[in-house]
């Protein structure tokens, strides 16, 4: 069903804006089906492009793709990294989507940081992330993409808020003062998909997970995140036989979604749902677990002996973020995830085992 | 004082350049400069444009101590309808200060939806200032078809004259936002606080998301940097040079041009709408004047509010009235309730304005009618319409 750019009888390879009715070689919509495009929506032998394909998500994806016969036949799989091409500036992306002819999309690509680098730096979140951002998603237009699968965060949502949050919530009130430059960014990526959606009829969309774990993390411990830098502390508290040191009282409560079960959650998206509005990817709020209750999951499975500490001059951050999961449940209601021991245990057997190499 | 473009024409282009000594000896020349390569690529914060410390800032009259020396001021969108109030009190009301030059741009010279162009227009004109007004507008139907487009092209402009301001060391930004990018839920007056508050009204998205992002960039460029960069947020305008067109214009410029037609055809005049929504409206010239003063003396990174008090709120009748008197108008009028009125009010705060300029008079509304219909029947055929 793929045909290569040379056996392609369509004239003018010309990769240049479309108008909303010619596929990208400039043809009426009938001969569109070239390249896998399926105009009408359906999906049919795919070429999808992930960007920031190297990262937590990135890899997991490629994970299930290759290991869990998420791939199907004669579809194909590009994982792009920061190496490959630097998505903020417009001329790479395209140089990147002229050389793939990607039919879909899953954009994870982002400038990310902890929090202080975050505070300090706001502009510079805000201006690199909407030019990603933008490129990837006008790129995407004009090269007649079916479909692109945006990644938000919970962490974008108001900061004054009721809780649960859910989806039709993500744009009621400012974000929380220390990131707000990344938080509008991303924000506006739904902006930006309603936007293709009404003037172009595009089906572009996008997922928000709650705490994301697994292998392939960035598990620096100040400038990571919790579940990583916890498993990078209880790692270095055993090898070195020092007390675990926790930041903050342990009580504040999370929900945690192991990068696996994202990367299934993320293929159903991107075959099946159908909506232009985001769609929560997180285990449910009965499912919401103390930071202590982590931390003893993360020393069970390093077999760590020592004291733990739990430093409550360090601020707990947020004491809960309780997302809904209802619209997820209600697409999917039997999708079971991963136990929490279990993918703890499996994230930490990674982390032993590739120490060296892991990002830290 | 300079003005570009030139209405006289013995001034060469020259003469707004970097390279024209017969200005202030604040200003230096590209080619006098003794600066090192003159490579206007990406500023670290210290350095200004040239690649100097900024102890040689002062080339080009940038104070980096943020003082407000000679000035070199580029308004951009400045052929409409704030543009053209600015450069009349600029020119005529001692707007404008002695050693200072004004340059202002219009979508004709340069597309500021291209980095390139706009970086090219800064390298020509050198600010130390900008007043920015240029976007992409419409009327409700246009807006409501392309949120994508007013989005886009509305963000790239905004990036392209905030970055390239920053890169060439402009001391000061005042952009230009709207009530209408407000919340479409929310308790009445609005104030500055209340911008980001929730959703937008959904017919102009698009819009109203890329000018709250000016006051997002301009905070973030202060969080970063300490630049002060700053908007001034008007409600409803009206004044000569305006876009008078009917279907696509807003509603003052609207009534005048039908109230205009319904005069010279001897038809009645159609208002849509009950006539009792409110508005505060708020005359060009009046505007130019607060403008200005948020150039040299507003000092805070957070919008303000332009506009006549909440006690001054007219219905769409008061405003009918005034243009019918004005044109001397003596045909029927009729209310088609037919068509919707529209927001019944939306009231803004003027208290952060008053504050700082608590005597500041803002010109009687009959008389800026009356001026404004006056410009109009004198202008008809040139009128954007």
């Amino acid at each position: 069903m793929t045909f290569s750019l040379r056996s392609c009888s369509h004239s003018a390879h010309n990769a240049s804006a479309l108008t909303p009715d010619l596929c990208h070689h400039g043809n009426t919509r009938a001969v569109s089906q070239c390249m896998g495009n399926k105009m009408n929506g359906s999906v049919g032998p795919m070429r999808v492009l992930v960007t920031g394909g190297s990262g937590l998500v990135g890899r997991a994806i490629e994970r299930v793709v290759k290991e869990e016969s998420g791939e199907r036949e004669e579809e194909e799989w590009i994982f792009l990294s920061s190496k490959d091409a630097n998505l903020m500036s417009a001329e790479e992306t395209r140089a990147v989507f002229e050389r793939h002819r990607p039919t879909h999309v899953i954009h994870l690509a982002a400038m990310v940081g902890g929090l202080f680098r975050n505070m300090r730096q706001n502009l510079d979140f805000w201006r690199n992330n909407v030019f990603i951002n933008d490129n990837v998603l006008q790129a995407a237009h004009d090269f007649d993409v079916v479909k692109v699968v945006s990644c938000l965060s919970t962490c974008i949502f108001p900061d004054k808020t009721t809780y649960p949050i859910d989806e039709s919530m993500i744009h009621n009130g400012p974000p929380h003062e220390t990131n707000f430059g990344y938080a509008y960014a991303k924000r506006m990526i739904d902006v930006q998909n309603r936007a293709l959606f009404q003037q172009y009829g595009r089906r572009y969309t996008a997922v928000i997970p709650t705490n994301v774990f697994g292998p392939h993390d960035n598990y620096n411990i100040e400038d990571g995140h919790v579940l990583p830098g916890l498993i990078h502390k209880t790692y270095l508290a055993k090898k070195e036989g020092t007390p675990l040191q926790v930041w903050g009282s342990g009580r504040a409560l999370r929900q945690f979604i192991y990068s696996l079960d994202l990367a299934r959650l993320f293929l159903w998206v991107l075959r099946e749902y159908d909506e232009v509005e985001p769609i929560i990817l997180s285990v449910g709020e009965e499912d919401e677990l103390s930071i202590k209750f982590a931390a003893d999951a993360v020393v069970e499975a390093l077999g760590f002996e020592g004291d733990v500490i739990y430093d409550t001059s360090k601020a707990d951050g947020q004491f809960k973020k309780t997302a809904s999961n209802a619209k997820l449940r209600k697409y999917l209601p039997d999708f079971k995830f991963t136990p929490f021991r279990a993918a703890i245990k499996e994230t930490c057997d990674w982390f032993v085992a590739n120490y060296d190499s892991a990002r830290k």
